[in-house]
């Protein structure tokens, strides 16, 4: 807390042009495509995590301002979908029908910290920071009770968990990077708090008045102003643009220190490689046989001069082949069934209680065809992950994953089939992989199918961070050079990047343009 | 460091095909016996299985035949340019071919040589038994005027006694296609009929998915699927 207290003290000090310099990197911008808003890797090249998410953990009366104080955070980072605002009212208990019925009567003690679960709200606040996905629960004010769904989070760096008690509980306390409370007179509160109420949750005003008297007070009194005394800045419930300000200042400074920490580490990641550590063997790839029909695919699909409709067809057949090869990863168990004509026939099955399949966009969806004719009946998911044109670094643009793996609980026995062209440098790949271990898929249960692979390429960093992970290819390239690309959606001149030779070109390309 | 790929999981020891038929006749060529291939068969085995999936995991079996007939065709040398610029020694398909299938059940394999083989000829051909002879009888064959510059994929999904399939390959020959440039191609073999056929037709190449324990009294495949046209066609 010190050391944070000296940081804002720094800010202030700071002379204007430097503190603006750093603003405007992150301001909110619009009309800008969605690429600058995309989340940069969280890892390092051993595929570990390098850093927690940002949690802020804002608390204050009811009626305070806190959801204020949130926004204003969320607008002056940048609006970037990587914040999240994680809400103490989700996390109310699920209640009995008796608590039901008092809570309709505004006899229910709403603000007494045991009326939320506070180990649940702690666990999801843990895997959030650990950048983990997590399933918080949805709590219906107009049926007073906790909803049998929930809603799926993941892919926040930085979080903000606001309530009344998001200061009281020592666990929660203890994954706070800043601790903020709001500080409001209690008349402001109550008028607050009746506007609200009345308009937002359809309730009388009879009835929020007794309930005022009877809970909200006191508990305020008795619980939450007493953790005003663990924030780290107090914040005025109104006209409190400089505060806020500053907590940002603070904020923007501490991600700006984490994200240099990895910076051109992973773009390419081939340049990190030390030269000696390339062999084939390393790799443990699971390469298809090469057979005169598969060479002769893979001539018609390199030639530069293959119309479009042969490019197609011949992708299609080739990613089929493909993913009946990889089929070999799924564990198997034995079968007895009865035939037609009244013999049993002793054969096996598929061991797999999940199986799905994610593909990276664009070039992973060359490959979805064929996964088709193998598994017609499977979810398939998709991430979008782009390189940045400045720096080069790869970028989660969107994630799409199948229910299986969104849920904690089924992820970890989920098969995953993760389908791309190509691991040329291999960050997406690794990006990929590391978001499919965050949500909690095994190693060992993630088969990551592609055409073509670049011996030089990132498949080694690949290898190195997560042994586990299975890598089925049809087939080996010798090496990666750097080529230009010119990007007509990017105000930049355009970009380098990695060509595989001989290779197949832009695979993504050449298959839907 | 890292732990090598799993090798394909064998299939279980009491269906290998050696156990059924050991060795193999020179012309006999079968799918890699893998779990996974294993676990195809089941599904189309089972009598319980709706049609829809027979359809599909038949269809799957029957691409990965298709494909390893190919593999028997010839190829010639030929290189490439890639977009990148970079040369690539590749080969080329060399050779015109055609499907034959044996009606009624033979057409089902039709769709999926047709994914493998874009706009291919396809023949047919009609065998029956005789009522009264009890020999299988030729009632219908219509092929590519070009038949015998082609080579011919000749499908049927089931060898049992290979009466019908004889008959076929007497009919191809007679149009003046050599044996050497057929190749037949079915997903369940029994020994017997894989013996009478490669006996008879030593230099015609035989794919098939899986060779089974053999035939009962009724001339159907043990353990088999039962009748391929009828599930896959009329229940």
């Amino acid at each position: 807390m010190e050391s944070r207290l000296r940081a804002m003290k720094e800010d202030l000090a700071a002379p204007i042009s430097s503190r603006r310099s750093s603003f405007m990197a992150w301001e909110a911008k619009k009309n800008t495509v969605l690429v600058s808003h995309g989340r940069p890797p969280w890892y390092g090249e051993d595929g570990q995590r390098l850093t927690d998410a940002f949690v802020i953990g804002i608390a204050g009366g009811s009626g305070s301002g806190k959801t204020h104080v949130a926004r204003q955070i969320v607008s002056a980072l940048g609006n970037i979908p990587s914040i999240v605002v994680l809400s103490q009212d989700s996390f109310y208990k699920r209640h009995t029908p008796e608590e039901i019925e008092l809570a309709f009567a505004s006899l229910f003690d709403f603000d007494h910290p045991d009326s939320i679960d506070m180990p649940l709200f702690a666990q999801c606040l843990s895997d959030l920071k650990q950048c983990k996905q997590t399933n918080v629960p949805v709590y219906s004010f107009a049926e007073h009770q906790r909803l049998d769904e929930t809603k799926y989070l993941y892919g926040a760096s930085v979080i903000i968990a606001e309530g009344i008690m998001a200061l009281q509980d020592p666990a929660l306390r203890s994954l706070y990077d800043l601790k903020i409370f709001v500080q409001c007179d209690s008349d402001l509160m109550l008028a607050r708090r009746l506007s609200r109420d009345v308009k937002e949750r359809g309730r009388d005003v009879e009835g929020i008045l007794g309930q005022y008297l009877r809970y909200v007070k006191p508990s305020y009194d008795n619980f939450v102003h007493p953790t005003s005394a663990h924030a780290d800045i107090i914040v005025p419930g109104m006209n409190n643009t400089v505060a806020i300000e500053l907590i940002t200042t603070h904020v923007k400074r501490q991600m700006e220190g984490r994200a240099h920490h990895f910076r051109q580490k992973l773009a390419t990641p081939r340049i990190h490689l030390p030269a000696v550590a390339a062999k084939f063997e390393d790799f443990k790839l699971d390469v298809l046989k090469m057979t005169p029909q598969l060479q002769g695919i893979f001539t018609i699909i390199r030639d530069a001069n293959t119309s479009k409709q042969d490019f197609i067809f011949f992708v299609d057949r080739l990613s089929t082949i493909l993913v009946e090869h990889a089929m070999a990863h799924l564990p198997y168990e034995p079968a007895t069934v009865m035939t037609p004509i009244g013999t049993l026939a002793h054969g096996s099955a598929v061991d797999a209680k999940n199986v799905c399949g994610v593909l990276i966009q664009r070039s992973g969806g060359a490959l979805e065809r064929g996964f088709r004719r193998v598994l017609n009946d499977v979810p398939v998911g998709s991430l979008l992950v782009q390189s940045d044109s400045s720096s080069g670094e790869p970028l989660m643009l969107q994630v799409k994953l199948p229910t299986y793996v969104r849920n904690r609980n089924t992820a970890k026995d989920t098969f995953v089939f993760l389908l791309d062209a190509q691991i040329g440098t291999g960050a997406a790949a690794f990006m990929a992989i590391r978001i499919l271990l965050d949500h909690g898929v095994p190693q060992d249960h993630i088969i990551f199918v592609c055409f073509l692979v670049a011996r030089d390429g990132g498949v080694l960093v690949i290898r190195r961070a997560f042994p586990g992970v299975k890598i089925v290819c049809a087939a080996v390239d010798d090496n990666m050079e750097e080529g230009w690309l010119d990007d007509p959606n990017s105000e930049a001149l355009g970009r380098k990047f990695w060509l595989m030779q001989p290779g197949m070109g832009q695979i993504g390309d050449r298959y839907y343009l | 460091m890292a732990t090598p790929p799993a090798p394909p999981q064998p299939s279980m020891d009491m269906n290998a095909n050696s156990k059924h038929m050991n060795p193999l006749p020179a012309s006999v060529f079968t799918l890699p016996q893998t779990a996974q291939l294993e676990a195809l068969f089941t599904i189309i085995r089972d009598k319980d299985t709706a049609r829809g999936d027979f359809l599909f995991y038949s269809d799957r079996i029957i691409r990965l035949l298709v494909e390893e007939g190919l593999n028997h065709l010839p190829v010639i040398q030929r290189t490439v340019v890639t977009p990148t610029g970079a040369s690539y020694d590749g080969v080329g398909f060399e050779g015109k071919i055609c499907g034959v299938s044996i009606l009624r059940a033979g057409e089902a394999m039709e769709a999926g040589l047709r994914e493998v083989c874009r706009s291919v000829r396809i023949g047919k051909i009609l065998i029956q038994r005789d009522e009264e002879t009890a020999l299988p009888k030729l009632f219908y064959s219509k092929f590519p005027n070009d038949i015998a510059s082609r080579y011919v994929l000749l499908l049927d999904p089931m060898l049992a006694t290979g009466g019908s399939a004889i008959k076929a390959v007497e009919v191809l020959m007679e149009h003046d296609v050599p044996e050497e440039r057929i190749i037949f191609i079915n997903l369940i073999s029994s020994p017997e009929g894989l013996r009478k056929f490669s006996d008879k037709f030593p230099k015609l190449k035989i794919i098939t998915g899986w060779i089974d324990e053999g035939l009962n009294e009724k001339a159907y495949i043990i353990p088999g699927l039962g009748d391929f046209g009828e599930r896959r066609y009329c229940e």
